[in-house]
């Protein structure tokens, strides 16, 4: 019953998945809450074969850039039929782009033709024009009225390529026959944590394989929802992956999540730790203010939930194991697991069907797997939703890598870890300073599991490399091994755990290296941190900056109404620091200089597209740049001495 | 087996009672005007599930007692409890197999109030050769009573079982939120009542598992799972879709066991009662367990044609009441794209019309 198709290049997937789901819905896009349009597969690649001949007609070239500056929209993947079809590779980005990365992008890439998604778009690129060298046409997706002259509607262009068709205009098959495993489909810019744009050169072969080797079972009947940037490579790819077997994408959006979690039904999501973080939130709140009844039945619920699924992880192998258990010792340990796990089964068995059950509706209840990428999610995040029994699944990866490196997979699901490599893909992790490979490494103990160090991969979705960067794609790929530049381990039960990215590391006066990262992370357990960012390079010890959670602040019974006037308000600022120094502490785990020593305040949240990435990542160098003044003040006591 | 000693102490008897209020209170809560206007909506599942709940359930529990040669009180405990209408157990359980909630609590409504007068014509029915043995082993114990169903006492504690139902119901329309609650909290109350019974029985009356006659344990496990059976196989035989199957089927084995106990201490007495009262522990023990695994087995099974039921009917609901659902050719099994009466969303009806992928 599980059917993925398997095809050389992105046209052809899309020709097969045609022929093969036909009349099946391939997207849907929100109308209102009940009320969606679906497009079949037929549909969608007969009109993206009208829109390529349209293309053709306008002088796009096989292995020419195609821009695409839109958010998630059906459009967007007609655009992208039409890109691939012609043998074309797209340049896409959000409409969240930079006047200054726009200009780069667009001469960068060398664009002729370019999608945008609006009129206001549109009359931004127009404004740039005379910065802009090659650029011709520009095409608007959305249908609106009153569009500039110069500027094409997407309506005109299907039509042009629609009568040629239907003449018998046959130029699109010609391309799609000559499309190699090796060409582009896509040249991604990212802008990342630091630095210009780089462009991401990602070919057929490279996106085809993630298709292949994406664990999971799927088939016609599964719904997944859209709520990522679909500009972003993890959304794209699943996506794609999607359409190799048959699924429907459901086009929502972040503001819409929670009711179209509930009329959807997804089965199937790419989603961001912020989407569950919010969650998390949401469903405590909730318990919060529920009847004390409930509040009983939801603690012992999820305290039976915690101990069937640990016994239950520690059973079947798929424990987080950062120490290294002999099997004898495991094999002596496994009666305790097992008759702790034949007490609570009866209890979880109940509690499971009358309280968890509530829980995993609000996520729609149908969910079967769902992968989270594009940031760490938090461990308490993380354990909370597998233990509830919302199995999601942690995968890890990058643009340069198409992006999935690895993914747990349902059956094999160690929270804690983003999961084993995919297939195909290999790993090694290598010392920053020496490196050595540390694993695999026959001559270190545990044959260099447990060993922190970069994580490098080799495998069928790695880039062609960084575009017209030779030098920079030298220093990152070395016999077909990327660089990561993130670090690593690998547990016991080989899976892969992530660490933090090595360019962020702190490291301090005394040469102890910290990763801020699990610091920022377990500060934001705490209700009345809304965001925070742990700083200390060079310094004696780390500080932090938090932006405190007012409404939550405001909970305890504090009735300042902006952040500026709790800031003073000492017994609020006590809470936060006693949170502060309660969540980063030895009984923590927290190591010495792990903890905490100053403690600042911001009062303005940090934005997307500022100080946050589409996926909420903080871009450090911009934080520190725009709040240098704050992070003087905050190691003041530092230089005083 | 001989019961020298009273099973169930005064302080076990209060808790039994207290726990088939709560129960009935929770039934209540879950229950609402409009599922027994449903009942009407959907007559033909109702309709098999009658006659596999009333039909087939007493049939089976008379013939287990015959071919396992029960003693009259545990024969008579077990046609009780075949009699018995269904509970709100079976809705969770459905739930949890993929099969139609709506079906099983139009069911549970339906029955129960049926109940009131087909429990005690079947139960007298059924019964007739082992009221005639019990009067004998009286008479040959030197008493002269005759021993005979007692149908007033039946239907008056059925009655009385009800009153909580009626005010669970009350409670679900004044306070809905405060009615999930109940319901989880009375199922929770159940669980910690039934396994309280078990351990006093086997601290208390140790030996009584071992004396325990192995007929006894067969007739009480297998009365559910014969039930699973037959609920299964003739809704299928009609026709009738998969998750209707697997509601028909659960409901039809698993029986509103706190309702055995509130017929059985109101109702019988002495020398029997004990007996009686037995084998509905026993029973309602291993139906939790056999339901669980019956209920893990259909999930499993069920996934396939439960997912195709979903995507069809999610599609109806957020395409457009007309929206057909084509799926490729040979993606859909036989018996699903050939079965008439596969769920009742209009893609689903078009099939019968000729759907295009055949």
């Amino acid at each position: 019953m599980y059917y993925r198709i398997e095809a050389e290049n992105l046209a052809q997937l899309y020709k097969k998945a045609a022929l093969q789901f036909e009349e099946l819905p391939a997207f849907a896009v929100r109308k209102t809450a009940m009320e969606w349009d679906p497009i079949s597969y037929r549909e969608l690649y007969e009109q993206g074969l009208c829109l390529a001949t349209a293309l053709i007609e306008l002088g796009v070239d096989a292995r020419d850039h195609v821009g695409l500056f839109s958010d998630n929209r059906l459009e967007w993947i007609l655009a992208d039929y039409a890109v691939q079809c012609c043998g074309a590779a797209d340049v896409p980005r959000g409409r969240d782009v930079s006047n200054a990365e726009l200009i780069y992008i667009i001469n960068h890439s060398g664009l002729t033709v370019t999608f945008v998604e609006n009129i206001e778009m549109a009359k931004r690129v127009l404004a740039l024009k005379c910065q802009l060298h090659n650029l011709k046409e520009i095409i608007v997706l959305k249908d609106e009225e009153n569009i500039p002259e110069d500027v094409r509607r997407f309506k005109d262009v299907y039509h042009i390529g629609k009568e040629l068709r239907e003449k018998g205009d046959r130029r699109v098959e010609e391309r799609m026959n000559g499309i190699k495993p090796d060409d582009l489909f896509t040249l991604i810019y990212t802008s990342g944590t630091t630095g210009t744009p780089k462009g991401v050169m990602l070919t057929h072969s490279n996106i085809m394989s993630q298709t292949r080797n994406l664990p999971g079972k799927h088939n016609c009947n599964d719904r997944s929802l859209s709520v990522l940037p679909i500009w972003h490579i993890f959304e794209r790819v699943i996506e794609m992956y999607t359409l190799s077997f048959g699924g429907c994408t459901f086009y929502s959006s972040v503001q819409n999540l929670a009711e179209d979690m509930r009329n959807v039904e997804p089965t199937f999501m790419a989603s961001a730790p912020r989407i569950w973080e919010k969650l998390y939130e949401r469903i405590l709140k909730n318990v919060k203010h529920s009847h004390w009844m409930r509040q009983i039945l939801f603690h012992t619920a999820y305290f039976l939930a915690k101990h069937y699924k640990s016994s239950e992880y520690f059973l079947t192998n798929t424990n987080l194991q950062v120490k290294y258990l002999p099997s004898w010792k495991r094999i002596l340990l496994m009666p305790w697991y097992f008759i702790k796990w034949l007490i609570v089964i009866p209890w979880y068995g109940f509690f499971n069907a009358a309280v968890l059950e509530r829980i995993r509706m609000g996520a729609g209840g149908g969910l079967k797997i769902t992968i989270s990428g594009g940031g760490a999610l938090p461990y308490h995040v993380d354990k909370f939703f597998n233990n509830v029994g919302i199995p999601v699944l942690e995968g890890y990866g990058m643009t340069e890598t198409t992006p999935v490196i690895s993914v747990r997979e349902k059956l094999n699901l160690i929270v804690g870890t983003v999961g084993p490599p995919i297939k195909e893909t290999e790993i090694k992790i290598v010392d920053l300073e020496t490196s050595q490979i540390l694993y695999p490494n026959s001559n270190l103990p545990y044959n260099g599991k447990m060993q922190r160090g970069e994580i490098w991969v080799k495998g069928p979705q790695v880039m062609k490399g960084y575009y017209k960067e030779p030098e920079l794609t030298d220093m990152t790929m070395k016999d077909g091994w990327l660089r990561t530049g993130d670090l690593g381990v690998i547990t016991h039960n080989n899976n892969l755990k992530i660490l933090g990215r090595s360019k962020s590391t702190i490291v301090l006066k005394s040469g102890e290296n910290v990763e801020p990262e699990p610091i920022e992370m377990s500060l934001l357990q705490s209700p009345y941190i809304e965001n925070c960012v742990v700083l200390g390079q060079d310094k004696k010890f780390l500080g932090v900056l938090i932006i405190p959670s007012l409404p939550d602040i405001r909970l305890l019974g504090f009735k300042e109404l902006t952040v500026k006037e709790i800031l003073n308000n000492d017994i609020a600022m006590k809470i936060i620091r006693n949170d502060v120094k309660r969540i980063i502490s030895s009984a923590n785990g927290f190591k010495k200089h792990e903890q905490i020593r100053y403690i600042g305040y911001l009062t303005e949240s940090f934005k997307v597209g500022e100080e946050l990435t589409n996926l909420f990542k903080l871009k450090r160098h911009i934080i520190e740049k725009k709040y240098s003044t704050q992070i003087d003040e905050l190691f003041k006591e530092e230089l005083k001495k | 087996m001989e019961f020298t000693t009273q099973l169930l102490y005064p302080i076990d008897q209060a808790l039994l009672a207290l726990m088939i209020f709560v129960i009935m209170l929770g039934m209540g809560a879950s229950l609402t005007i409009n599922d027994f206007k449903a009942v009407f909506r959907s007559p033909r599942g109702i309709f098999i599930g009658f006659v596999s709940q009333f039909g087939f359930m007493p049939f089976i529990a008379f013939a287990l007692g015959y071919i396992l040669k029960l003693e009259p009180a545990f024969a008579i405990s077990l046609i009780l409890i075949g009699c018995l209408p269904g509970g709100t157990t079976s809705n969770m359980f459905t739930y949890f197999s993929r099969g139609s909630v709506a079906l099983s609590i139009s069911m549970t409504t339906a029955s129960t109030v049926v109940a009131i007068f087909m429990m005690p014509i079947l139960l007298n029915l059924y019964s007739v050769g082992y009221t005639s043995q019990i009067t004998a082993q009286l008479q040959a114990a030197g008493s002269d009573a005759v021993f005979v169903i007692p149908t007033g006492n039946i239907i008056s504690s059925l009655i009385l079982v009800l009153v909580p139902v009626i005010i669970g119901m009350f409670i679900r329309k004044k306070w809905a939120d405060w009615a999930k609650t109940a319901e989880d909290t009375a199922g929770f109350m159940g669980m910690i009542v039934i396994l309280y019974l078990l351990f006093t029985a086997f601290a208390r009356h140790g030996k009584l598992f071992l004396q325990t006659p192995v007929e006894i344990y067969i007739g009480a496990i297998s009365i559910g799972l014969v039930g699973f059976f037959f609920g299964s196989i003739v809704s299928r035989l009609v026709g009738i879709a998969p998750i209707f199957q697997r509601a028909i089927s659960l409901e039809t084995g698993i029986q509103n066991g706190p309702l055995a106990f509130a017929v059985i201490l109101l109702s019988f007495s002495e020398p029997i009662q004990s007996q009686m009262v037995w084998l509905a522990i026993l029973y309602s023990t291993f139906i939790i367990i056999s339901s669980s695994i019956i209920t893990l087995i259909y999930r499993k099974v069920g996934a396939f044609d439960y997912d195709i039921y979903r995507n069809t009917l999610i599609h109806n609901r957020l395409f457009g009441e007309k929206y057909f659902t084509h799926y490729p050719k040979n993606f859909l099994p036989k018996r699903i794209a050939k079965d008439p009466s596969q769920g009742n969303a209009p893609s689903q009806i078009r099939d019968l019309q000729g759907n295009p992928n055949q």
